[in-house]
C-alpha cells in the first residue's frame, strides 16, 4: 500500500520566521491509503508544515508536488481544488448557522442558481451518518456542545470528499465513544485510498491508527519510518534531544526553607484540584502540553480567574485573591504571555511604563514625583539592560525582548514575593533569552518565588529546581531538577509510562 | 440511520429556526400594536393601515439597509445621506427629466447599489473601518446631493404619490415584496455566504467562501434600499430634500439593535430589522398618543439601544 505514488509531497522545506528558522530541509511524502502521524514538541514546526502543505503559508524554500506535478504556488483555494482538506484545531464554523448550512458552506449543491437544499439534506445526511453524528440538519452550530462541533468540522472536511485529508488535534474535545466513531470512518477513508494525517498528542492513538510517522524536532525532521516495530518509548526519544549549547546559566539552587506560596485543592476553570508549594528563592517550573491549565493556574493564583481552594497561603493571607489589584498588593506580579496587549503600553515610553505599577507608591500627597520616577527608571533600564534608546522612548520601537525586559522590570519596585512568569522567552532572541534568564535567577537568588510557565522543555530543565508537569488540568508529574529531563517532561506531557532503563 | 426530510421541508425548518431569539421582541411588538390599537381605534381601518406603514416604510428599508451593514460587523452613517441624495435624484430624474417613473426610480436605486457598493469595497479590500469609511462617505454623498439640488425642490408627478402614499396600503405591500426577495436571496449560495461572513468571517474565508463578495454585496444592496427609501420620501413630500434623511441614520441604528444585530456583527435577521423598526415606529406613536413631549422620543431611543444591548448580554452571559 505505500507503494502507491505519493499525492502531495514536499522537498527540502524552509520557513523562516523574522529570520528565525522554523523549518529546515523539511521533506514529506503523503501517500494514498496511509495514516501518517505527525509528531514533535510544542514549536517543532507541526502547524507550519500543515500550513505549508495546505496553501496558508508559502515555502521560502523547497518545493510542493501534487501528484508529482510541482506546484508553483498553493494557495488554500488551490489546496481545496486539488482535494486538500484539513481539520484545524480552531473551529471555523459559523456559529448561528445550521448544521448543514456549515458542513456545505463554500461548497452548496445549487438549481436554477438557489440553493439545492433536497441534495443538501441527502449529502450532509449521509456525512453525518458516517460519522455517528445524531444531530439535527437545522440545529444551529452554537446549541451544540464542543465535541459535536469538532464532529461538524470533520464532517465538513469529509463533504468535500478529500484525497488528502489532514487531521490536527481531531479528538482534543471528543468523547470516547465520539473518538470510536472517527476512528471507524478513518479506517473506512484509508481503505477507499484516502491519504490521512494525522497530529496528536495522545500515543495510544498514534499506536492504534498509524501507518507511518514523520517527527519533528526543532525544525528538522528525525525521523521519518513505518511505525512497526516502534514503541511510545522510541518516539519520544525522537522528539527530544535538543543541544542547549551555553544558552543557560550553571544551575545552582537559592531555595530556602520557608514557602512563599501554599495552594491546597486549588481549582479554577481549566484547572482540577492543584497542590503546590513554592519556597522563597525557588524557581519552579509548570509544563505540559499547550492549554493543560498552566496560564489557568497562574491566572487563578493572580486573581484574573474565578478560584477556589482549601488553602491558598502567600503574603500572609490564606484566601484566593479576589482580583489582579488584590494579588498584587499580596506580593504577586505576573508577565503576561501576550506582552503587547496585556503588559506594556505601546505607545508610551519605556519610563512610564517602569513606573506605572507602583506610580502610588512613588507619589507623594497625592501628586506624581517626576524627578523620582526618572531615577527609578533609569536604575531599572540599566539593571535589566534594556537596550534601544533612553527611558523617553516609545516601548514599541524596542524589540520583543526589550518588551519582554520592560515588562518583567516594571514589577521591580514593588518587590514582589512571587513572580509568575507565563512564557517570558517567547518569540525573544537568543542573547536576550540569556540575559531574562540570568535576571530571573539573579531575582530568585534575592529570595523572590518565581514560577515560570514555559513552552520549551529545555528552560524548564536548566533553570528550574522543580518542575510540574499539566495534562488535563492536573499535576502529571512533580519532578525535582536532575530528574526533570527533557525525555521525562515530554513523556510525562504525553502521558507514556518511561521506562528507567531505556 | 435519519429521515431525509424534502427539501422544501429542510428550508422551512431552517426558515423557522432563525427566529429563535426573537420570539420575545414578536411577543413585545404584538402588546405594543394592541395598546396602540386601544389608543388610536383608527388604525384598524384602510386608512389607519396605509396611514401608519407610509410612516414607517422609511424606517423599515433603512432598518434592513443598516441591518446588512451591521451583519458584517460594520456600521453604516451614510445612510442618511443616501436618503437625502436619494429624494432629489428622484425629485429630478423621475418628475423633471424625459427619463420618465420607471427609469428615474431604476436609475437612483442604481445610483444608491454603486455608492453603497463602492464603500463596500473599499471596506472588503483596504481592510478600512467600515465607522470611519462610512462617516466619510456620509459627507461625500451628502455633499453630492447638496450640489444636486442644493435647497428643497424639485417635483414628484401626482399619479406616482398618489400610487404611493395615498389611502391604500402600496407601502406594506412593497415591504412584503422585499422580505420576500430577500428570503429568495437568502436561499442562494451569495446570501447564505453573506449570513457566514456575518458571523464568522475568518472560518467562512477557511471554508472557501468570497467573504469580500459577500461584503460588497451586503453594502451594495444596503445602498439600493436608502436610496429606495429616499425615492419613497420624495413622493410623501412630493419634493427632493438633500437634508431630510440625516434623522433616519441613527433610527436606522436603533432599529437593526433592537431586531437583534449586535455591533459585533451576526445574528441579524432581515425580519428582526422589520420587527424593530415596527417597534420603534408603534412607540413614537404610542407616546405620541400618551401625550408624552416629541423630546422624550430622543430620550427613549437612547434608552432602548442600551436596554436592548443590555438584554442580549445578559442573555449571552446566561447561556
Amino acid at each position: 500500500m505505500s507503494n502507491a505514488a505519493p499525492v502531495l509531497a514536499a522537498q527540502g522545506l524552509v520557513k523562516r520566521f523574522f529570520g528565525n528558522p522554523v523549518l529546515k530541509d523539511v521533506s514529506i511524502e503523503i501517500v494514498p491509503g496511509r495514516v501518517h502521524a505527525l509528531l514533535g514538541e510544542n514549536g517543532a514546526g507541526k502547524s507550519t508544515l500543515v500550513n505549508l502543505l495546505s496553501g496558508v503559508l508559502s515555502p521560502d524554500e523547497g518545493r510542493l508536488l501534487v501528484d508529482g506535478q510541482p506546484c508553483a504556488r498553493l494557495t488554500p483555494a488551490l489546496a481545496r481544488r486539488h482535494g486538500i482538506a484539513v481539520v484545524q484545531q480552531e473551529l471555523s464554523l459559523a456559529p448561528h448557522l445550521s448544521v448543514v448550512e456549515n458542513v456545505a458552506l463554500g461548497a452548496v449543491p445549487t438549481r436554477r442558481g438557489l440553493i439545492d437544499y433536497r441534495r443538501l439534506a441527502v449529502e450532509v445526511g449521509r456525512v453525518l451518518d458516517r460519522l455517528g453524528l445524531d444531530v439535527a440538519l437545522d440545529q444551529p452550530v452554537e446549541e451544540l456542545p464542543l465535541g459535536r462541533r469538532q464532529l461538524v468540522e470533520i464532517a465538513k472536511a469529509l463533504y468535500r470528499q478529500p484525497r488528502v485529508l489532514i487531521l490536527d488535534e481531531p479528538t482534543s474535545s471528543l468523547t470516547a465513544h465520539e473518538v470510536q466513531a472517527l476512528f471507524k470512518v478513518l479506517a473506512e477513508l484509508k481503505r477507499e485510498g484516502t491519504a490521512l494525517v494525522y497530529i496528536s498528542h495522545r500515543m495510544n492513538e498514534i499506536m492504534h491508527l498509524c501507518d507511518w510517522v514523520t517527527v519533528l524536532k526543532d525544525g528538522t525532521r528525525t525521523a521519518d519510518r513505518t511505525m512497526d516495530g516502534i514503541d511510545p518509548p522510541a518516539l519520544v526519544r525522537l522528539m527530544v534531544g535538543r543541544e542547549p549549547g551555553d544558552l543557560f546559566p550553571p544551575f545552582r539552587s537559592t531555595t530556602r526553607d520557608e514557602p512563599a506560596l501554599e495552594a491546597r485543592a486549588l481549582t479554577a476553570p481549566g484547572v482540577g484540584g492543584v497542590d503546590l508549594v513554592v519556597r522563597q528563592g525557588e524557581v519552579l517550573g509548570i509544563g505540559g502540553l499547550l492549554g493543560q491549565g498552566q496560564e489557568e493556574l497562574l491566572l487563578a493564583l493572580y486573581g484574573a480567574l474565578d478560584a477556589q481552594a482549601e488553602r491558598l497561603a502567600t503574603g500572609g493571607v490564606d484566601r484566593p485573591s479576589r482580583n489582579p489589584a488584590d494579588a498584587i498588593g499580596r506580593g504577586l506580579a505576573y508577565v503576561p504571555a501576550d506582552r503587547k496587549r496585556e503588559a506594556v503600553l505601546l505607545p508610551l515610553s519605556i519610563g512610564f511604563n517602569l513606573t506605572l505599577p507602583g506610580l502610588r507608591r512613588l507619589a507623594r500627597r497625592g501628586l506624581r514625583r517626576f524627578a523620582r520616577e526618572a531615577e527609578v527608571a533609569r536604575e531599572l533600564t540599566a539593571k535589566l539592560n534594556v537596550r534601544g534608546g533612553g527611558p523617553e522612548r516609545a516601548v514599541q520601537l524596542l524589540s520583543g525582548g526589550n518588551q519582554q525586559k520592560v515588562a518583567l522590570a516594571r514589577w521591580l519596585p514593588l518587590s514582589p514575593k512571587v513572580l509568575l512568569l507565563n512564557d517570558p522567552t517567547r518569540g525573544v532572541d537568543v542573547d536576550t533569552k540569556r540575559e531574562i534568564y540570568l535576571r530571573l535567577k539573579g531575582m530568585a537568588a534575592g529570595g523572590m518565588a518565581v514560577i515560570l510557565l514555559s513552552s520549551d522543555a529545555l528552560e524548564l530543565v536548566h533553570l528550574c529546581d522543580r518542575v510540574l508537569v499539566f495534562r488535563d488540568g492536573r499535576i502529571a508529574a512533580d519532578l525535582p531538577h536532575g530528574q526533570a529531563s527533557e525525555e521525562a517532561i515530554v513523556a510525562a506531557s504525553l502521558g507514556v509510562a518511561r521506562q528507567e532503563a531505556a | 440511520m435519519r429521515q431525509v426530510p424534502s427539501g422544501a421541508a429542510l428550508h422551512a425548518r431552517l426558515i423557522w429556526r432563525r427566529n429563535r431569539g426573537q420570539i420575545g421582541l414578536f411577543v413585545l411588538l404584538a402588546l405594543l400594536l394592541a395598546l396602540y390599537a386601544f389608543l388610536h381605534p383608527g388604525l384598524l381601518s384602510w386608512a389607519g393601515i396605509a396611514r401608519f406603514t407610509q410612516n414607517w416604510f422609511p424606517v423599515a428599508l433603512v432598518a434592513i439597509a443598516q441591518t446588512l451593514v451591521m451583519l458584517m460587523g460594520g456600521i453604516d452613517l451614510a445612510i442618511g445621506a443616501t436618503v437625502g441624495l436619494g429624494t432629489v435624484l428622484a425629485a429630478t430624474l423621475v418628475g423633471e427629466s424625459a427619463l420618465g417613473a420607471g427609469l428615474g426610480i431604476t436609475a437612483t436605486v442604481a445610483i444608491g447599489v454603486a455608492a453603497g457598493g463602492l464603500v463596500g469595497t473599499i471596506v472588503a479590500l483596504f481592510g478600512l473601518p467600515a465607522i470611519i469609511v462610512t462617516l466619510a462617505s456620509s459627507f461625500l454623498i451628502g455633499g453630492a446631493a447638496l450640489l444636486v439640488m442644493p435647497r428643497p425642490g424639485g417635483s414628484m408627478p401626482g399619479w406616482l404619490s398618489e400610487g404611493l402614499v395615498g389611502v391604500h396600503p402600496t407601502a406594506l405591500l412593497i415591504l412584503i415584496l422585499i422580505l420576500v426577495a430577500w428570503r429568495v436571496l437568502r436561499a442562494t449560495p451569495l446570501g447564505l455566504s453573506i449570513d457566514a461572513a456575518g458571523d464568522n468571517p475568518a472560518g467562512a474565508f477557511r471554508s472557501g467562501v468570497n467573504v469580500a463578495l459577500a461584503r460588497i454585496a451586503a453594502y451594495a444592496i444596503s445602498g439600493g434600499l436608502a436610496a429606495f427609501a429616499g425615492v419613497y420620501v420624495a413622493a410623501q413630500t412630493g419634493a427632493g430634500d438633500p437634508l431630510i434623511g440625516n434623522p433616519l441614520t441613527l433610527q436606522s441604528i436603533t432599529a437593526a439593535v433592537l431586531g437583534g444585530v449586535g455591533f459585533l456583527g451576526g445574528q441579524g435577521t432581515i425580519r428582526g430589522a422589520v420587527a424593530g423598526s415596527l417597534l420603534l415606529a408603534v412607540l413614537v406613536n404610542v407616546m405620541f398618543f400618551l401625550g408624552l413631549p416629541p423630546v422624550a422620543q430622543y430620550v427613549m431611543q437612547g434608552l432602548i439601544i442600551v436596554a436592548a444591548m443590555g438584554i442580549k448580554r445578559l442573555r449571552e452571559r446566561a447561556a
